[in-house]
């Protein structure tokens, strides 16, 4: 069923969504996105060493973050702005679940906006990523 | 003073503040479908929206557009990333191969903010300028000691209209812990204990730190007023008087507050770590660690007594014991 502004609630739950990036995964992304830096990708960079191994992208999270809410706003609307904190490192073949919550659903200036919690889960159960997104609903 | 390498460092930051990092830069190629399927991959993001054009004209967007977490995308260097020596300077480089020399040598991206004025379309071509808006003062963190580098980046399309923005803030740090990779070369030997995080000593407070190290807390005094105070700084809070002296703490004190720390752990300290607000019989307070005893014994209105004591040789600080112990 498409979502429409009517049916969204404050407090509806996304669908959430998980990754698993691996090390092919991640030096994919690092084509596809130009984030070459080398700490997502060589193990022998000096940062990685010290870490004992490489990372996953932050960037790599937000745009998940951003799949997240495309995902159940299904163009039905426009994301209008994603932030979010990088307060923990992610490593490769571990899963990480992005979940996200509707936090504020208002009216301004003729448009129908809604605000979303929003945040990427690690598989030890901490939230390494937590953000906000603002959606714009067709009108 | 000019010798104070810190200070030396934190002089030349200033000059970054403020500064665009470079001319425009122009993304190397329209938005472009190739682009965008790669990134679907990449991202495993199967959503039609992005890759096929009779599904994407049903949507809310009329066509295929680009994912718009894609935005920075267009414009980053990509892979000359991973050779220094290959990467086009501008004044961010420049930034952080200045923060490296002084030791702070590691990186990390701590926030990133993006908003959308629309989506992009296949033959947008974005043009990208990045101000360096501000660097923070020195700061302890759990990596470690830091400077936090906010940017914002605003992207223009052909027309030279605004697509979109990000503010983006990395913490460019010096290494909290010993690398791993680089263990005692006498293969055996215990790893270095790391060493607690240093307190900012700056002009304000490097004369009470100096006091401290004879072994003696001293305490900052208003020569109008005679109102002490602590943290030291320039100005009486009581009657806006810059004269000032100091006197010495005799040593009893009450715990005023306290709170037992047990996560995150920073690398130097022993936990549960007891961090209490400590009212000095003179009439003050100090933040400072309650040790001697165990976390569960220290309450709220507890007699103590001062210890001055050496750290990490090379640093001193206040502690406090239950009193009489």
């Amino acid at each position: 069923m498409a979502l429409t502004w009517e049916t969204i609630r404050e407090g509806d739950v996304l669908p959430e969504l998980k990754k698993r990036p691996g090390v092919t995964q991640l030096v994919k992304y690092a084509a596809g996105s130009g984030d070459f830096n080398p700490l997502h990708h060589d193990f022998q960079f000096p940062q990685a060493k010290q870490l004992g191994s490489i990372i996953v992208h932050g960037r790599f999270k937000y745009a998940a973050l951003g799949e997240l809410v495309s995902n159940w706003l299904g163009h039905a609307g426009r994301i209008r702005k994603i932030s979010c904190q990088y307060r923990a490192m992610d490593f490769p073949d571990r899963e990480f679940v992005c979940r996200g919550t509707v936090t504020r659903k208002w009216e301004e200036r003729g448009e129908r906006l809604v605000a979303l919690a929003i945040w990427t889960e690690s598989d030890d159960g901490k939230k390494t990523t937590p953000g906000e997104a603002i959606v714009a609903l067709r009108a | 003073m000019s010798s104070d390498p810190k200070q030396e460092l934190e002089r030349k930051l200033k000059a970054y503040v403020g500064v665009e990092t470079g001319p425009p830069t122009p993304a190397p190629e329209p938005v472009n479908e190739s682009m965008i399927r790669h990134w679907c991959e990449a991202m495993g993001d199967e959503n039609p929206a992005y890759i096929d054009a009779a599904a994407a004209a049903g949507t809310v967007h009329g066509g295929i557009v680009a994912p718009p977490t894609m935005l920075q995308g267009w414009t980053l260097m990509g892979i000359e990333m991973a050779d220094p020596a290959k990467m086009r300077k501008n004044k961010q480089t420049e930034l952080h191969e200045l923060l490296s020399s002084y030791g702070y040598t590691s990186v990390v991206a701590t926030n990133c903010d993006q908003t959308y004025v629309r989506y992009l379309r296949p033959g947008d071509r974005l043009t990208a300028t990045t101000v360096i808006e501000s660097i923070s003062e020195e700061k302890a963190t759990a990596l470690g000691i830091g400077y936090f580098i906010n940017t914002r980046d605003v992207y223009r399309d052909q027309d030279g209209a605004e697509v979109g923005s990000m503010l983006f803030r990395v913490l460019k740090f010096k290494p909290a812990q010993q690398p791993q990779a680089a263990p005692s070369a006498t293969s055996g030997g215990a790893p270095a204990k790391p060493t607690r995080l240093k307190p900012p000593r700056g002009h304000d407070n490097a004369w009470w730190w100096d006091a401290l190290a004879t072994g003696a807390l001293p305490i900052q005094r208003c020569k109008a007023c005679g109102v002490l105070r602590h943290p030291p700084r320039p100005m009486c809070g009581a009657c806006q008087s810059v004269a000032w002296d100091h006197v010495f703490a005799k040593g009893g004190g009450t715990v005023y507050s306290y709170t037992v720390l047990h996560h995150p752990k920073f690398p130097g300290y022993d936990y549960p770590l007891v961090c209490a607000v400590i009212e000095l019989d003179e009439g003050t307070r100090i933040v400072s660690n309650v040790v001697g005893c165990a976390p569960a014994d220290v309450t709220i209105g507890m007699r103590v007594a001062l210890s001055v004591a050496p750290v990490d040789g090379g640093m001193t600080l206040p502690f406090f014991r239950p009193a009489g112990s």
